[in-house]
């Protein structure tokens, strides 16, 4: 205690210059055991699921663990590729993976191209304009978002099959163009919002068309906000599952990782290797445009 | 494209002579006009077609209905049906308090990470691109590596506790109905606390910087700081966080159908489980469709809580993303 006291400098601001004080020392170790806890949290599963991938079935039994395999081995992404020589966990589930892979890049893209294009219209005309119904128009929007997809799957399954549409890419861009909508709406308004309107007007004094200027001048001032969009969205599909699961026969990668991982022919190793596959795209993407996917998500939250 | 192409119809007028020539009503109601093209569309697709199906769900749920053949109208036949079930009961008290765990544990784990992260230290910036890493990876990848992850054989979380000695054998915690439960939750907590903690940090980093630092010159204490000016500005932000944890912890189905498909036993057999294996494994349309409008219900209530703050709060805050 009292030594505590004698640390304590006169004034408040003097504090921070004794970078070595008692009291700094305390709170580096305290910050640095948290941030050692904080990584192993977050890092831990990943380690292991990276490691597994290029480990050998063997050498997972071993006791003390292998933090890091003393044999690392590629075979797993043969298996998952199909072209593994020796097939070990042959099986007509095998080199599906660059195929899923490919629909689900397709289908994400498209989810949010058509998001951008029909969404951020909507989410001008209400950010801009007041018209008749413009205030009910938008709170529906929000409420629509408090239905959960999952409980309204069966009429979208049943109109599927109906139509001969289940099983096809255009069920799946569909029900999730149709889900994510409201939250494009949502987002892309608010950056609108925060637009202001001077440049658009002086613009329309000059004789520019509304739609011109939506084009020429909003969506390049936007473009934060439209690649913030625009990766949510295309982030969301990628990782949706239910829908997938239930209208296509493991058309996209989550249902075919679901089911590699219920089927005993497969080993942890080879649902590794694809597990990291289909982890590389959304990681990569949340990292490199992470300034784009706080903003989006702290737009969708707290704007 | 054509670049003057003009959905108000007046394109051979110009906004200017329309201005001078008949002032702003004019100009006005072409402004309503354009605003109501542009949303219309987007509007009416999710009226349709999230609003139909909705609709359609919930007539589904007085009817006694499977995928071939007539759906005669039984009433409230199956909410009598669902109350009366021992498998719906377990299965809402096991929501419950799967929904409970998981807001607990990833609101929690968030502001603690945000608080961290707000701090200056080096390798800050290293850390905040891990923050983001678990929200990044889809619900049903983060349930398989943590299904392998604790696996009895294989799992590295046992290999953990082998190697500092806690424990002799490894432990296949999914085979225990409570330790499968606790597992399920502490694994979505893990990819949830990630987005608690984004949302966190991005709020915390909008106090000025002058706010904490006149409380430490007028004496505050840290804790007392925390209490008396960062709480309170966090508070909008910990609302959002909490109804979206609420509602994301009551429509759980991907961690848990990668984990444990509901079991041992029932012991994880959420809602959201009992409603697709009524619907797509047993076709009883009617009864599954009961259990969507209850966890609609839920979902709902939840989100009217967070829509009346919506327009109670002066500034504007909305349901977070997934």
């Amino acid at each position: 205690m009292t030594s505590a006291a004698q640390v304590r400098p006169p004034l408040p601001g003097t504090r921070r210059r004794s970078g070595l004080s008692r009291r700094g020392v305390l709170r580096s170790v305290v910050i640095y055991v948290s941030f050692a806890v904080f990584a192993a949290w977050v890092v831990l599963p990943l380690w292991f699921t990276a490691m597994s991938a290029i480990s050998q079935p063997a050498e997972m039994v071993a006791r003390p663990p292998h933090w890091i395999p003393l044999r690392p081995t590629l075979e797993n992404f043969e298996a998952v590729f199909g072209t593994a020589s020796k097939a070990r966990n042959s099986s007509d589930q095998n080199a599906r993976i660059l195929l899923s892979l490919s629909w689900s890049l397709i289908i994400g893209v498209s989810v949010a191209v058509l998001n951008l294009l029909i969404g951020g219209l909507a989410a001008y005309g209400y950010s801009r304009f007041r018209f008749p119904g413009s205030r009910s128009g938008y709170v529906f929007l929000l409420v629509s978002r408090v239905v959960p997809a999952i409980a309204i799957i069966t009429p979208f399954f049943i109109a599927f099959r109906v139509t001969g549409l289940i099983n096809t890419p255009f069920a799946l861009i569909f029900s999730y163009f149709l889900f994510t909508l409201p939250l494009s709406i949502w987002l892309l308004r608010s950056y609108f919002d925060a637009l202001s309107p001077e440049i658009e007007e002086a613009a329309m004094v000059d004789g520019a068309s509304r739609l011109r200027i939506l084009w020429i001048i909003v969506a390049p001032l936007a473009a934060p906000g439209l690649i913030a969009t625009g990766l949510l969205v295309f982030l969301e599909a990628w990782s949706e599952f239910f829908y997938a699961n239930v209208l296509t026969s493991q058309l996209t990668v989550p249902p075919l990782l679901a089911s590699y991982n219920s089927l005993q022919t497969f080993s942890w190793n080879t649902l590794a290797a694809a597990t990291v596959l289909s982890l590389i795209p959304p990681v990569l993407i949340a990292v490199i445009f992470q300034r784009y996917v706080v903003s989006g998500l702290s737009h969708g939250a707290l704007k | 494209m054509s670049s003057d192409a003009s959905l108000d119809g007046t394109a051979s007028e110009t906004p200017k002579q329309r201005s001078v020539r008949s002032g702003h009503s004019k100009l006005a109601a072409a402004d309503r006009r354009f605003g109501l093209l542009l949303a219309i569309p987007a509007t009416f697709i999710v009226l349709l077609l999230v609003g139909g199906p909705s609709l359609q769900t919930i007539v589904y749920s007085f009817e006694k209905v499977s995928f071939i053949g007539p759906t005669p109208f039984v009433g409230l036949d199956n909410y009598v049906r669902l109350l009366n079930s021992d498998e719906f009961k377990d299965s809402f008290r096991i929501t419950t308090v799967y929904a409970a765990g998981f807001v607990l544990i990833s609101t929690s784990l968030g502001l603690a990470f945000a608080l961290l992260l707000n701090e200056r230290f080096r390798g800050r910036g290293i850390a905040r691109t891990l923050l983001i890493i678990p929200w990044a990876a889809p619900w049903l990848m983060v349930g398989i590596m943590w299904k392998w992850f604790i696996d009895a054989d294989v799992g590295m979380f046992n290999g953990l506790l082998y190697q500092f000695g806690l424990i002799h054998d490894y432990v296949p915690f999914l085979a225990n109905p409570s330790g499968a439960l606790i597992v399920t939750i502490v694994a979505a907590a893990w990819r949830q606390a990630s987005l608690s903690g984004l949302l966190f940090l991005a709020a915390l980093q909008t106090i000025p910087p002058d706010l904490p630092e006149a409380a430490t010159v007028d004496g505050a204490s840290t804790l007392q700081r925390f209490r008396y000016v960062t709480l309170p500005w966090m508070r909008p932000v910990l609302m959002v966080v909490l109804v979206t944890n609420v509602i994301f912890g009551f429509l759980q189905f991907d961690v848990i159908y990668a984990m444990t498909q509901g079991g041992p036993g029932n012991s994880t057999t959420l809602l959201s489980i009992l409603l697709y294996r009524q619907i797509f494994q047993f076709s009883n349309v009617g009864i599954g469709s009961a259990i969507a409008v209850v966890l609609g219900l839920v979902a709902f209530t939840v989100g009217l809580v967070f829509v009346k703050f919506l327009y109670r709060s002066e500034s504007v805050y909305g349901r977070a993303v997934e």
